[in-house]
Order: C-alpha cells, then structure tokens, then sequence
C-alpha cells in the first residue's frame, strides 16, 4: 500500500469535516477522490500531503506512519488548482525549483539540473516555454508546468487538487486523457480531487465517493456506476428516477412492482426507495413487470438517444427515460401516449438513508 | 484600450478646462508657492550665507542625528513589518484583528502624545524614571527617546503596505514551496520576498519619509539640546523662533529637497511596479494549446 490512511478526523472549528475515514491506495494506481464541493476531498488530500493535520488518526506513506511529519520530508508532488506557479521565475526556475532548494550535499550540479528540466519539460510536451513566465502561458500550459515542477522532486505519491478545475471545458478534456495517457508513463501513485464524476469515471483506476465527510464507496469506475453502495451514489454519478415504496418480509413493492430484494431478506420492512437510471427502463404496452402507467410529456432525439419524459399515473411525479433510437422509433411514442414502465435494473434502498 | 480622447469622455469641454484649472491653482497656491517660498528665503543672502547655514556645526548635528534617527528605526519597522504582516496575512490566529487595530494605533493618535507616553514612562516623574536614573540611563531628552519616538511613529507603514499585498497572494505559492522539500527561510527568500519587493520598498520609502521629517512626537521627548538632541525639523523650529530666517528657510529646504528625492523614488518604484504588471498582462497566452497531443 502506497497511501493509508486510518481513522481520520478532522474538524474546521465544531464542523466535522473528516469522520473517521479509513482508506488505502494502491501503489502505482490513480485514484479519484469524487464528491460535491464541502465532502471534506480536499481536506483529505491536504492531510496526506501534510498541508493540514487531522485531530485524530494516522497517515501512513509506504508503511510508514508521517502523520507527524513535516510536508518537506513526506516526498509528495502537490499540484494546486490555481497552478501556484512561482510567478517571478520563468518556468525552467519553477520546474527548478525543487531540485535548487535541496541542501548542498544532496543538490545535483547545474547541468544535471538544466538537464533534468528538459526531460521534464518534454515529457509534459512543454519545452518551448522554458524561457517563459507562467503568466505568459494559458492556463493548460500553466497546469502542465505545475505538474512537472511536482515531479522534479520525484515524488513517492503525486497529489492534484482539483487539476482541471480551473480550465474551460474543451482544454480539460484533452488534459484529463493526457494525464490518463502521463501516468501510464510514470506509473507513480497518485490520487486527484474532482467534483466532476464523468472526470473521475474517465481517468481514475479507481474512485473513492465521498460526502459529508464520510467515504460512501471506493470501486473501479464500473463498479461504482453499475452497483453504487448507498442512495447517495446512486444520485451523484449521474441523473437517476426515484420510485417510492416498501420493503417487507424480503420482497420489495415499488408501484406495482413485486420484486425479491435478497439485501433486505432479513425481516426490516418499511418504506423503501428504488432508484433507476434514464437508461435501465424499457417502455411495453403491456402492464406485466412494470412499475406503473405513464403518459409521454415530451419526447427529444439526441444523438443515438431518445430522451423522454413522462408523467407517472396518479399524480407520483416525472420519470426521465433514454432509449436506443435503433430499437424504439420515435413515430410509435407520440406524446400522450400511455405507456409502462418496465425496470430492466432496479436498486432498492430503504428510506430512512435515502438521503 | 486607449483613454486617450475616448468617446465615453462625456463631461463638457468647459467643465474640463474649468476642473483642470481649479486643480492647478490650487496644487501651485498651496504647494508650490510655499515650496518656492522656501527656496527664496534659503537663499536671500546669497549662496554662501546658504552653504554656511547648512555646515554650521548644530545644524551638521540634527543632519547626523536624523539620519541615526532613520538608520534605526526604517530596518526596524522593516523588519516588524515584514513580520506583522506575514503573521496577520498568511496565518489565522486569535487576536488577529487586535493586531491590526494595534498597528493602526500610532495613525490614530496625535504625534504630541506618541511623545508624552515615553516622556511618561522613561521621564524623571515616569514609570521606569527612578530606576533608570539610578542606573545612570538616559532616554528621554536623549538620542534614545528620539529613536523610541521615531519607531513608534513610523511603525505602521511597512506593514500596512505589505498586509493587502501578502492577503492578495494568498498561500498557495508558499505551499507549493514546502511540498517541493524547501524549508521556511528558502520559501521567504525565494518565494514570498520576490513577490512582495515593490510593496515593501514603497512602505520603506514612505516610512524613511516620515522618519524624517517627524516633528511632533520627537519635539516632546528631545529637550531641544541644541548640537545634541535636535534632529533636522526641531532645529528648523529653533532657527525660526531666533528670527534667524535665512538659516532655517535653508534647513528647511533639505527637508523639502528630501521630499522631492521620496517623490521622485516613489514614482519611480510605483512605475517599475506598474511596468511589470502591464508587463503581464500584456504577454498573450499562445492562442493554442493545440500542441497538447
């Protein structure tokens, strides 16, 4: 294990903004820390790095617990969302910079230094700009710069705070698969924040989904999005239908729905909350297997999609439906039609941490 | 983005001829005139009744004990300066606005009674009076005081110059140095220093300023022993008060001869500071970054 942490805390004031959390990351693997913005992401990161202490807990880098080391001694690269170029030095001084501060007995020579920015600098395809001030630079470049500097020190774990946060959408597309493509390169264990979930499915090994303060699910990309833990997954990874109903003696009944829920087997009844995406419902004619009745509010092709919206019979809300246009054609679901709703997929929570 | 002859200029060309004059006369009413004044009445009886005023043997004194007055007291307040300012601009710690209204303190109250405070505490009839006596110190009416009273006068500038500065720039930079493996004295020198070196010499600058041309507060704890305890604006006092006009018109005239010096560096200061900035601004991001793949 390249990163663990155990029972974390942190507090800002009477606000707990760690609780308890336990994790660990697998060398050379890249994990995503995904949340809304106030899960605490951030403050973890800052804590492995050693920018912030917990108020209880460990942090253990390569085995070796460094919660009460200094952030200059824990070997991390840090990469900041707002870049944090030194702004008065050109860019081979930033790249530099970490390689220059070392104590004289460990500092390598000027060439080798001169040298080693170069390799840097061309493995983040950026070595026509050493001469440059990073105000000089648009904001890609600037983030790319910053990532190189970290990587000077050649750091055991690299850290990146929200690295794309702070670019237009076109730049931090292409950015995000270059850093897929990077660290496949380097293979250097590195964790990032994102409060983007498309980011976080894109490039991370691994995803870590918090809130509040409190990991909700750690899985693969696929895992998390096909089998989320909790309801709050299930809502953060990407616009879900929610269908109120009941669990009892091990079945759970969702509208007209009687389906078995093994999780729930063990004899706790009471209301319950079925969750599915726009994708995983297929309309039918007929009422077989089917939540309910609907009717078609309005209906939009979008690329290989249909996109629906229907309104549920008896007043219980809207439900957005997305269907493959080369099996559904749009001439056959006029609006107003009534049709049924037919869960392919269905996770059931019950209510009371339906949050 | 030109403002030269812009189209948004709506004010009438009457009302600007009328506003730019009024500005005029008044800055040559009430700053030139006095300053021509002053340089007439140095030099009424000649050049050489000038120079001899200027290295008369009490007047070379309050020279040396201003620029004492000034060697000591600006690196002082530099560095608190420095110091007050990261604390209160990088760090959150209680008492924090206490700090900052403290360092306002010598702005708020009068000179005279910046003065008085040393007088009380260091005088004969003050605090720490007796026991100083005894030990054969002396502070007030002495070199001592003038320095006390000149620290605490120009104590807020460097710092209140740096704090919006430092507040500005925020920590990330300094963060970013610390995880690079350097430790507090490299972060200082090579990252916070460089990015703070404009507003810190200005501070200075205004900070020398005022150190000397202080008149208030060092007018009180000095005792006016001439050749002694007189700094330059206290000997102007004292030649003017003998009628002795053309020898302190002539003193006076350093003083506003270092005015115009502070004027000239500080533009200076403020146009290299703002040189850097258009500087930066100027310099287009490459349009692309098409060079990614």
């Amino acid at each position: 294990m390249s990163i663990e942490i155990r029972n974390v805390n942190k507090y800002f004031g009477t606000y707990h903004a760690l609780r308890d959390v336990n994790l660990e990351f697998a060398s050379g693997e890249l994990t995503a820390l995904l949340g809304p913005s106030g899960c605490g992401k951030t403050s973890l990161l800052r804590i492995i790095a050693g920018l912030e202490q917990p108020d209880s807990g460990q942090v253990l880098l390569h085995g070796e617990d460094s919660t009460d080391r200094h952030v200059r001694e824990r070997r991390v690269g840090f990469v900041f969302q707002h870049y944090a170029l030194f702004r008065h030095m050109t860019v081979a001084e930033n790249v530099a910079f970490g390689l220059t501060v070392k104590p004289r007995s460990q500092r390598p020579s000027k060439q080798a230094i001169r040298k080693k920015v170069m390799e840097l600098l061309d493995l983040v395809q950026l070595g026509f700009v050493a001469d440059r001030y990073p105000n000089q630079l648009s904001g890609g470049q600037r983030q790319r710069i910053a990532l190189a500097r970290a990587l000077a020190v050649e750091p055991k774990v690299l850290l990146l705070d929200e690295p794309f946060g702070a670019l237009d959408a076109s730049v931090r597309k292409e950015l995000r698969r270059w850093l897929r493509r990077l660290h496949d390169e380097i293979h250097v264990t590195s964790v990032f924040v994102t409060h983007d979930q498309e980011e976080a499915m894109e490039v991370a090994d691994r995803v870590v989904v918090m809130n509040k303060g409190v990991v909700e699910q750690v899985g693969t990309p696929d895992e998390i999005y096909d089998n989320p833990a909790t309801p709050f997954v299930s809502r953060f990874l990407g616009s879900v239908n929610l269908f109120h109903g009941r669990i009892h003696n091990g079945w759970a009944h969702i509208g007209d729905l009687r389906q078995e829920a093994p999780a729930h087997a063990n004899g706790s009844s009471g209301p319950a909350v079925a969750f599915l995406r726009p994708h995983e419902i297929d309309l039918s004619d007929q009422p077989e297997g089917s939540i309910g009745a609907a009717t078609i509010t309005s209906i939009r092709i979008v690329g290989p999609l249909l996109r629906l919206e229907l309104e549920r019979e008896g007043g219980e809300g809207l439900v957005e439906v997305e269907l493959p246009r080369e099996r559904y054609d749009a001439r056959t679901l006029p609006i107003g039609r009534k049709v049924y709703i037919r869960p392919r997929q269905m996770r059931v929570f019950v209510e009371k941490n339906a949050s | 983005m030109s403002s030269k002859h812009s189209l948004v200029l709506t004010e009438a060309p009457w009302l600007r001829v009328v506003l730019i004059t009024l500005t005029l006369t008044f800055v040559a009413l009430f700053l030139l005139l006095p300053l021509a004044a002053v340089i007439t009445e140095a030099l009424r009886n000649g050049v050489e009744a000038y120079w001899e005023a200027i290295v008369e043997p009490d007047a070379l004194a309050a020279i040396r004990l201003t620029l004492t007055a000034a060697a000591i007291a600006v690196p002082l307040n530099l560095v608190f300066g420095v110091c007050a300012a990261w604390a209160i601009a990088k760090h959150d710690f209680r008492g924090k606005n206490l700090l900052v209204t403290l360092i306002d303190l010598p702005f708020a109250v009068s000179p005279v009674i910046s003065g008085l405070i040393y007088v009380l505490m260091f005088g004969m009839q003050g605090w720490l009076g007796p026991w100083l006596a005894e030990h054969d110190i002396k502070i007030v009416f002495a070199v001592p005081g003038i320095v006390l009273a000149t620290i605490f006068v120009t104590f807020p500038f460097v710092a209140r110059e740096l704090i919006p500065v430092m507040q500005e720039q925020g920590t990330e930079e300094e963060e970013a140095a610390l995880t690079l493996g350097a430790n507090g004295w490299q972060t200082f020198w090579r990252v916070t220093l460089p990015n703070i070196k404009w507003g810190l010499l200005y501070g200075v600058i205004l900070c020398n300023a005022r150190a000397m041309g202080e008149f208030g507060a060092v007018s009180v704890v000095s005792g006016h022993i001439r050749g002694q305890t007189n700094t330059l604006p206290l000997h102007v006092e004292i030649l003017y008060n003998e009628y002795n006009f053309v020898a302190a018109f002539a003193t006076a005239s350093l003083l506003a001869l270092l005015a115009l010096v502070t004027l000239a560096v500080k533009s200076f200061v403020e146009w290299r500071a703002a040189q850097q900035a258009a500087a930066a601004r100027n310099a287009e991001p490459p349009a692309s970054v098409g060079s990614l793949a």
